[in-house]
């Protein structure tokens, strides 16, 4: 039994809007983190992705995980909502 | 033990890195079993990542018992062994997903516990794995502490959380061996601690997320560190296999509830 379904079987299942269940809504991640690479110390850091997390700690596990397709020799995270917008597009 | 198996101090080595094999070997089993039903895509990627880990490591040390009981033949792979010496928490699939976050917060990390005290150890052969085997579970101990945090926020999983580390609590705690001052590991200086040493390192590492968190566990902070409120079941302790026998049902009491 997935997790889901195990929360959705002892009926904690909150309603969303359209009164469809939608089961454990409040387990799903709040924030958005950004993660930047590179994979030469010449190069800049550039995004490679994003990440959904609730804290620091995960968002570090997810992103090394998910993007470790290359041998990176730094690789941040950080949080979407805190960058400001300089130009809109 | 099996017979025709190692004997004297390569007896005791056998048992210790059968005991590091098997509960590496399935729990990467169990966190594979997790890779597409995560509750969050990121954490499927990243039980598939742990689970390619812990296999990877059972992978290195199960060559090492060929070196210490050349004879066992079939036993001394994963696939055709049959005297696993695997914690009782692991011997089935996971019930849910807060299981899996109770093995990787508890289990994972009494595992590494042992490989950090294996470090320097005078069998060479697992002082180096140990080494490289903690470089890659420094992000478990990271995703097993952020989720445990993380159920024990949320209120309705709070009480399933709980309940599921109660479960693995004993048993791991166990796990390190028998209380006492002399232990044949040590003395050997297989590993720098003996196993009361090794409880009070693994408590300093679980037990502040769980006070904090004020998970109902029987542990508390002292000022000579972490210590435990209630003793452990000695009694139900299987020293051969190191795991802890199942705790009695109370028939009596629910059929009168009945």
């Amino acid at each position: 039994m997935s997790y889901i379904d195990e929360f959705a079987a002892q009926g904690k299942g909150e309603k969303a809007p359209g009164g469809e269940t939608k089961p454990h809504a409040r387990i799903q991640p709040d924030r958005i983190w950004v993660v930047l690479a590179r994979r030469a110390y010449d190069q800049p850091l550039a995004q490679v992705g994003t990440v959904e997390a609730d804290d620091a700690d995960l968002a570090s596990v997810f992103a090394r995980t998910i993007y470790d397709e290359f041998a990176w020799v730094e690789m941040v995270v950080v949080p979407r909502d805190t960058l400001v917008t300089v130009i809109a597009s | 033990m099996p017979k025709n198996a190692a004997s004297g101090e390569n007896e005791v080595l056998y048992g210790l890195i059968s005991r590091l094999a098997d509960n590496k070997y399935f729990l990467g089993r169990r966190y594979a079993e997790w890779c597409s039903s995560a509750p969050t895509l990121e954490s499927s990627v990243a039980a598939a990542a742990m689970a390619q880990d812990e296999l990877g490591h059972a992978r290195a040390l199960y060559p090492l018992l060929k070196t210490l009981a050349p004879g066992l033949g079939a036993e001394l792979e994963p696939e055709t062994r049959t005297d696993f010496h695997r914690m009782r928490f692991l011997d089935s699939s996971f019930d849910g997903w807060i299981d899996f976050v109770t093995a990787n917060f508890l289990i994972d990390t009494a595992l590494s516990v042992i490989f950090e005290a294996a470090q320097t150890s005078s069998y060479e052969p697992l002082a180096g794995r140990s080494r490289k085997v903690l470089q890659e579970e420094r992000t478990h101990a990271l995703h097993g502490q952020a989720w445990a945090r993380r159920l024990a926020r949320i209120p309705e999983t709070r009480a399933a959380f709980e309940a599921s580390l109660r479960r693995a609590w004993d048993e791991t705690l166990c796990w390190f061996g028998p209380e006492g001052k002399s232990n044949p590991l040590s003395e050997a200086n297989v590993l720098d601690a003996t196993p009361d040493t090794l409880r009070e390192r693994f408590l300093a590492k679980v037990a502040p997320d769980i006070v904090a968190s004020e998970l109902a566990l029987p542990v508390r902070a002292t000022k000579k560190g972490w210590k435990l409120t209630t003793p452990l079941p000695w009694e139900r302790w299987d020293v051969t296999r190191y795991r802890l026998d199942p705790a009695e049902e109370p028939v009596a009491s629910s059929l009168a509830h009945d």
